[in-house]
């Protein structure tokens, strides 16, 4: 566990281009993995697609159905723009909350001292982490998001009606519309960042307690990692196909 | 360890005391759900999905205390 700042990501190794040196964290090494993952995941699932479903691709047209009744029930008449937009925030959101459950899986210094082999000693403090610990990733959806909603109130109701519809109720909710904008992306990056990075505390500190409290690891994790973290997915895209849905009216 | 690390860390502490309404309106909100699922038993579905959508609203300002308490400790000597 690093010491001292669990908010600040690990630095694992630097890469040059064009004279820049960025280093690299274990949030963007997480994240690429994910992003492997669901794209490998997305090829396999649609391949030689027929007109009558039968075997990988029900399972594949059952998500479908899903996301686009949630976004149908949420928005109402213009839901075909946003559909794909939040199906792909929620797979992502979902495969990048629950991937701590696999913290199993041996980190990088217990990897060395195993086997010995010199990779693993530059990686020595990689291990399995999700990315949406680093308030970096969900700061960054929130004000996607954010952005979404501004440019598609603007887009469907004219710069003059997006306008006018600050005061809408009445005048006196001027400044709350506008504050709005604010408190919503504040709302909606810290729920998720906050949830996630509360159990991985929880866990870690699990790990090196005492022996009475390692046995609630795999209920903590469980618990944090699979129910908490899948509800949380769930309710930042509902949360964000509400706030389209008020600005489209 | 300064005088300063002594106050961040009873800050911290108290920053945590935003749990305190959080669980008061949890408790609440489930007492309404659970009455509402008693007098109409065919509607728990709904009512359970409404009443999980809107208990996770009202756990954020919780984890706002958490987030702040956990910023601070992270400043701490």
């Amino acid at each position: 566990m690093n010491s001292g700042d669990v908010m600040k990501p690990n630095d694992l190794f630097s890469i040059n281009i064009f004279g820049l040196t960025f280093p690299i964290s274990d949030t963007i090494v997480m994240m690429w993995i994910i992003m492997a993952v669901v794209i490998v995941l997305a090829f396999i699932f649609t391949r030689k697609l027929k007109t009558i479903p039968e075997g990988k691709q029900n399972v594949a047209e059952i998500v479908v159905e899903t996301i686009n009744n949630l976004i149908k029930s949420n928005i109402g008449h213009h839901w075909k723009p946003f559909a794909p937009y939040f199906g792909s925030i929620l797979l992502f959101l979902v495969f990048s909350n629950t991937i701590g459950f696999f913290n199993i899986f041996p980190s990088g210094e217990l990897l060395y001292k195993w086997t010995g082999i010199e990779f693993f000693e530059k990686i020595s403090r990689f291990e399995i982490v999700p990315p949406t610990r680093d308030l970096n990733v969900t700061a960054t959806m929130a004000l996607m998001t954010i952005f979404l909603v501004l440019f598609s109130g603007i887009r469907y109701k004219g710069v003059k009606g997006w306008l006018g519809s600050f005061l809408k109720p009445s005048p006196i909710m001027l400044p709350f519309h506008i504050l709005d904008y604010g408190t919503r992306t504040l709302s909606l990056s810290l729920r998720l960042f906050g949830n996630i990075l509360a159990g991985f505390i929880v866990v870690e500190m699990a790990i090196t307690a005492p022996l009475l409290v390692k046995f609630t690891i795999p209920v903590a994790s469980g618990f944090f990692d699979l129910f908490d973290a899948g509800l949380q997915a769930y309710i930042f895209v509902f949360l964000s196909s509400i706030y389209i849905s008020e600005a489209i009216e | 360890m300064s005088a300063v690390s002594g106050l961040i860390a009873i800050g911290a502490g108290i920053a945590m005391f935003t749990g305190f309404g959080a669980g008061i309106g949890l408790g609440i909100a489930s007492s309404k759900a659970s009455e509402g699922v008693s007098r109409n038993p065919e509607a728990s579905g709904k009512i359970m999905s409404t009443g999980l959508i809107f208990a996770t609203l009202s756990e954020v300002t919780a984890i706002f205390g958490f987030v702040i308490a956990v910023m601070l400790i992270g400043k701490m000597g």
